[in-house]
């Protein structure tokens, strides 16, 4: 009885031991298998992208909605993001008798780093969790099948445009976000100091040079094309039912945010190489 | 339609904002960098650098006037500093002015720092190269330093070989302090000296009564006498 369970067990076990396998298998084929589906979506961009007739009207619409009404949320996190940074670093400067470098301290994080990273992430979560659920719901309702039969290139129409949008607006609304941020460091330094707007800005523009700005700004450009990408691509692909509405919207904030860092890692590693 | 144009007409407001904040912002950096004002290029041959870099400030009588533009090393021990100067401040600047390398502040950047030369020389033209001047390096410090810190090792270490001499009664100084046979000594010596002293105070009073010598202490004895008079006269007389 005893040796039979054994053999029973060990029945279970190989089993057991196979299915895993045959679900990492699965895993690992369902992730190359979204990796080439990417790609090819990517690929499908630049081809639709570039062959007329553009959507011009659609893009203007898209970029108002993507950038210009995220413009508060953004404007608000960055003037928060200004603010805490100067208050948070301080005391640390102040041990060190080095308050005047304040300014410039702030400026160069928040222009380098932290104003397009934080901006992009904002962005990842409200612009791209908004595309993907409107595609997603496109999707399950057929829309997109309707606009095919209606001759109307749903790709270009909708993904083009919205990709275009998101990669043209996150650089504008860095830019906004860099230089509210700017403001809310002046009122960070003026809490418990007292310095002009005159002199913070020069202190300000004294450290900035050309190499923390453009490769900051050029960065973004990347986090808007990939956040957008996402967006659309879990959108356009997203499952038949109202859970594939959620479970797209859901995608493209967690990947939309993940490829936001990754970007950031490779254009720390490409500056430093250049610099 | 007209929600649509009122949509473009925010939309546009809103990229012009951002990118004139770019460009204003360019513009600044820009101007820091000398790059919208007229300037003129002068060049300071230097041994050793500390560590500058090509976007260092310079300045001339305290003000920052201008930035490091190019650095070259020219031969195995020179180096050659480029700089952009404002030029309003050629006027100001002569052909004997100075270049030093400085720090900003104990932590702070390297700078070129200008020092005007005495007055009557001409105005520095474009591409001069101007005399320098050797700063001392912190490491130079730091080997003085560490030349003094060593020296006063050694006389502390002397000095400790020294009291513990005096703490063992070794030699003269420590005999005198720590040997109590030592202060015996002494204290019989100081007895004998003063015994003798009571002999020779004996002899000198048997010494004056001599013929001999009497003469002697007798006008020894009128002297003193004189000078003691002639002291009272004047005092009295600066009394009047």
């Amino acid at each position: 009885m005893a040796i039979n369970l054994k053999i029973e067990n060990k029945a279970v076990v190989e089993k057991i031991a196979k299915l895993e396998e045959h679900l990492h298998l699965q895993a690992l084929k369902g992730f190359f298998a979204e990796v080439a589906d990417m790609t090819m979506f990517t690929l499908r961009f630049f081809k639709e992208a570039l062959k007329p007739r553009y959507e011009f009207k659609e893009l203007i619409k898209q970029a108002y909605l993507i950038g210009y009404k995220s413009f508060p949320l953004i404007a608000i996190t960055g003037l928060i993001m200004g603010l805490v940074l100067t208050i948070q670093s301080r005391p640390t400067l102040a041990e060190f008798g080095a308050e005047s470098w304040l300014p410039a301290m702030v400026a160069v994080s928040i222009v380098r780093e932290i104003g397009p990273v934080i901006t992009a992430l904002i962005f990842a979560g409200k612009v791209g969790s908004g595309i993907g659920a409107e595609l997603a719901s496109m999707k399950v309702t057929e829309q997109i099948d309707a606009m095919e039969v209606s001759g109307i290139n749903p790709f270009k129409y909708l993904v083009v445009t919205r990709i275009a949008a998101a990669t043209f607006m996150l650089p504008v609304l860095v830019i906004a976000s860099d230089a509210i941020s700017m403001y809310g460091a002046y009122i960070g330094v003026n809490l418990k100091g007292d310095v002009t707007f005159h002199l913070f800005f020069l202190e300000v523009f004294d450290k900035l040079s050309f190499s923390d700005v453009f490769p900051a700004l050029i960065k973004t450009v990347f986090f808007g094309f990939a956040v957008g990408l996402i967006g659309c691509f879990k959108g356009y692909n997203a499952d038949k039912g109202t859970e594939g509405v959620g479970k797209s919207a859901n995608a493209a904030v967690v990947y939309g945010s993940l490829m936001v860092f990754v970007i950031d890692m490779i254009a720390v590693q490409v500056t430093s190489l250049f610099s | 339609m007209k929600k649509t144009t009122g949509n473009k007409v925010k939309l546009g407001i809103f990229v012009s904002a951002s990118v004139i904040l770019l460009i204003t912002g360019i513009y600044f950096i820009g101007q820091r960098q000398q790059l919208f004002n007229n300037t003129f290029t002068i060049s300071g041959i230097f041994k050793d650098i500390n560590g500058l870099e090509v976007g260092n400030n310079v300045r001339f009588a305290g003000i920052n006037v201008g930035v490091v533009e190019d650095i070259q090393q020219v031969t195995d021990s020179t180096v050659k500093v480029d700089m952009v100067i404002r030029d309003e401040t050629r006027k100001f600047m002569k052909k004997n002015a100075k270049a030093i390398i400085g720090s900003d502040g104990l932590m702070g950047n390297q700078i070129v720092t200008i020092i005007p030369g005495p007055a009557g020389k001409a105005q520095v033209v474009d591409n001069d190269i101007i005399a320098t001047a050797k700063t001392v390096s912190m490491d130079e410090i730091l080997t003085k330093i560490k030349v003094t810190a060593d020296n006063a090792a050694i006389i502390t270490t002397d000095l400790a070989a020294v009291i513990d001499n005096i703490h063992a009664g070794k030699g003269t100084i420590g005999k005198l302090l720590m040997d109590s046979s030592m202060a015996g000594t002494v204290n019989d010596a100081m007895v004998n000296i003063k015994q003798a002293a009571g002999g020779l105070n004996q002899n000198m009073t048997a010494a004056s009564h001599n013929f001999l010598l009497r003469g002697y202490f007798k006008k020894k004895e009128k002297k003193a006498q004189d000078k003691a008079d002639e002291e009272k006269k004047a005092s009295e007389k600066d009394k009047k």
